[in-house]
């Protein structure tokens, strides 16, 4: 049986939105590390496990400075995104991030998260190996973490699975990116238990980074010159590292016990 | 059957009388006036099973718990004080989807009495004083808004203020969807409740019951220093239609219950209702009395 879904310009508009967030020819992580750092060393495996390729991770330069990259990666034909799982960690992909992060701070470098997701991965393999858990120990971490954190939605930043990268003294967003609670499919299924809805759920959750930006989760909206970062992926990557480069100088400069409390402060006040 | 695997002792036998029909002494109930265990329909009468903790002395069947009940349960009699907060009712999205939002809220809080899913107490348990934070199912799901988060946070920071243990009670379906993104920055003003508690040294008791989900179970619900979960409870992330429905995997039996994440190393004990309070009183004595 099919269903016809009546929608609204308002709601269509809306959905437009979260389509454009998941148009295939953004700039995914692995593009955007090659572009924007230099001599990146991918370094994989939560060393409990396994290496879960949807999120990928290791050091780099930018700048001058060494920074730990750590990315969830979508990836870009049909192979790609079959082996990084469509950007859906499981909770190995969280556990290597958090041993980078662990890393990071040993070394003193500043960790920069690439967060591009529709959310964690929902799977009984998941589940059984802690989903939750990873994404409970992740948020922690990067409350404790003893060196400057940066975070920027590239397109898609889905429910806990991204927040969990996203934890950080700046966290930036690519303009046309989302940021929501969870998929607009999976809010649809909970508020009306019809998948088919997702355009009325995206109307009602406002998905766009704007939103996030206006409530102080995002400080800082990076510009896409039309139609979108898609088009233009090489002025996207200039303007990421240019933007990276600027919160990390600014960070840098703050003692780590003051930046430590603000990030406390922060996340105290998170979300109104 | 052991209902309290892990590193509890065994569980004491529940006094003969649970086991014993209604006697001929007792005078016959109003059939409104009695409760049916939901696994094995014996009947209760309602005073009868909330001093029974909502367990079924015939079964062992562990009902839902509301948030004020719990804290009565779990808190030396005379001694819980509700920390008064000042919640007031927020819509960051002005979220109307046939019915508003703050409609939706305004009857959660004439149905249940209570401000937002979280209740709030100072209380001692065996002496030692704590702050319970319960979760109340009825609440919308239980559900984690900007409102409820607050409260989680202004719990933690009572905790660390007055030097007090944090005990939470979690029953919730996770972040509440009407509040978008503010549901979710939601899971990181907890965490950084938790990590007040933590960076204080002051222990951290997280009980799961039957059901808890998403945002709530990744994030304050397993921060804890002991992670104690009700026999049969339902835990997770993704709930397991979900997972079936997107993956067409077979579902292993007992997935995601209580049981299930104990075996996978996922909590510290299964606990019976009727062990949590002095499960929860020696592990306050070994975390608070040290020497």
């Amino acid at each position: 049986m099919t269903t016809t879904i009546e929608t609204t310009e308002r709601e269509q508009a809306a959905f437009a939105a979260v389509e454009l967030a998941r148009h295939p020819a953004r700039p995914r992580a692995l593009q955007v590390i090659a572009a924007a750092f230099d001599d990146w060393t991918e370094l994989r495996g939560d060393r409990l496990f396994a290496d879960d390729r949807a999120v990928v991770g290791g050091p780099a330069r930018l700048g001058g400075r060494a920074v730990m990259v750590i990315g969830q990666e979508k990836g870009t034909d049909p192979m790609t995104r079959a082996v990084h799982n469509f950007g859906m960690p499981h909770p190995e992909g969280y556990r290597k991030a958090t041993r980078l992060m662990q890393q990071a701070e040993k070394f003193g470098m500043p960790v920069v998260c690439l967060v591009d997701t529709p959310a964690a991965y929902a799977g009984v393999g998941a589940e059984e190996r802690g989903q939750a858990w990873a994404i409970a120990d992740s948020l922690l971490r990067m409350l404790n973490l003893r060196t400057p954190t940066i975070s920027l939605v590239l397109s898609e930043g889905g429910s806990g699975g991204a927040l969990a990268l996203a934890v950080a003294d700046r966290v930036l967003a690519l303009e046309n990116a989302v940021y929501t609670v969870a998929p607009p499919e999976t809010c649809a299924a909970i508020l009306y238990r019809d998948a088919g809805q997702r355009a009325r759920a995206a109307a009602a959750l406002r998905p766009g980074v704007d939103t996030a930006h206006e409530i102080g989760l995002v400080d800082e909206l990076v510009p896409e010159p039309p139609p979108g970062a898609h088009a233009h992926p090489a002025i996207v990557a200039a303007a990421i590292r240019g933007v990276l480069i600027r919160h990390l100088t600014e960070l840098e400069a703050i003692p780590l016990d003051d930046l430590l409390g603000m990030r406390a402060d922060r996340y105290r006040r998170a979300g109104g | 059957m052991d209902r309290t695997a892990g590193l509890m002792p065994a569980r004491r036998q529940p006094p003969l009388r649970r086991l014993q029909a209604p006697g001929p002494q007792l005078r016959p109930v109003s059939h409104a006036a009695t409760i049916a265990c939901a696994a094995c329909g014996r009947r209760y009468v309602a005073d009868r099973y909330a001093a029974e903790l909502n367990v079924c002395g015939g079964c062992g069947h562990h009902a839902r718990v509301g948030a004020v009940q719990r804290i009565e349960q779990l808190a030396d009699p005379g001694s819980a004080t509700s920390l008064r907060l000042e919640v007031a009712m927020r819509d960051p999205l002005q979220f109307d989807d046939g019915v508003p939002y703050t409609d939706r809220l305004e009857r959660a809080r004439e149905r249940t009495g209570l401000d937002e899913a979280f209740e709030i107490a100072t209380a001692a348990v065996s002496g030692v004083p704590v702050v319970l934070a319960c979760m109340d199912f009825d609440f919308l799901g239980g559900s984690l808004g900007s409102a409820a988060g607050e409260m989680f946070a202004e719990a933690c920071e009572c905790a660390v203020d007055e030097s007090r243990a944090l005990i939470s009670v979690c029953t919730s379906g996770g972040a509440r969807m009407q509040e978008g993104i503010a549901s979710l920055a939601q899971m990181a003003r907890c965490s950084a409740g938790v990590k007040a508690v933590s960076d204080a040294r002051l222990p951290y008791i997280s009980v799961l019951g039957d059901p808890c989900f998403g945002g709530v179970t990744a994030s304050f619900a397993v921060q804890a220093d002991v992670i104690l979960a009700e026999p049969g409870a339902r835990i997770g992330f993704a709930g397991g239609r979900v997972i079936e429905q997107a993956t067409h995997d077979k579902l292993p039996d007992g997935f995601q219950t209580a049981e299930f994440l104990l075996a996978h190393g996922m909590l510290d004990a299964v606990v019976d209702r009727r062990d949590l309070r002095p499960t929860i009183s020696r592990l306050l004595d070994l975390y608070t009395r040290a020497a």
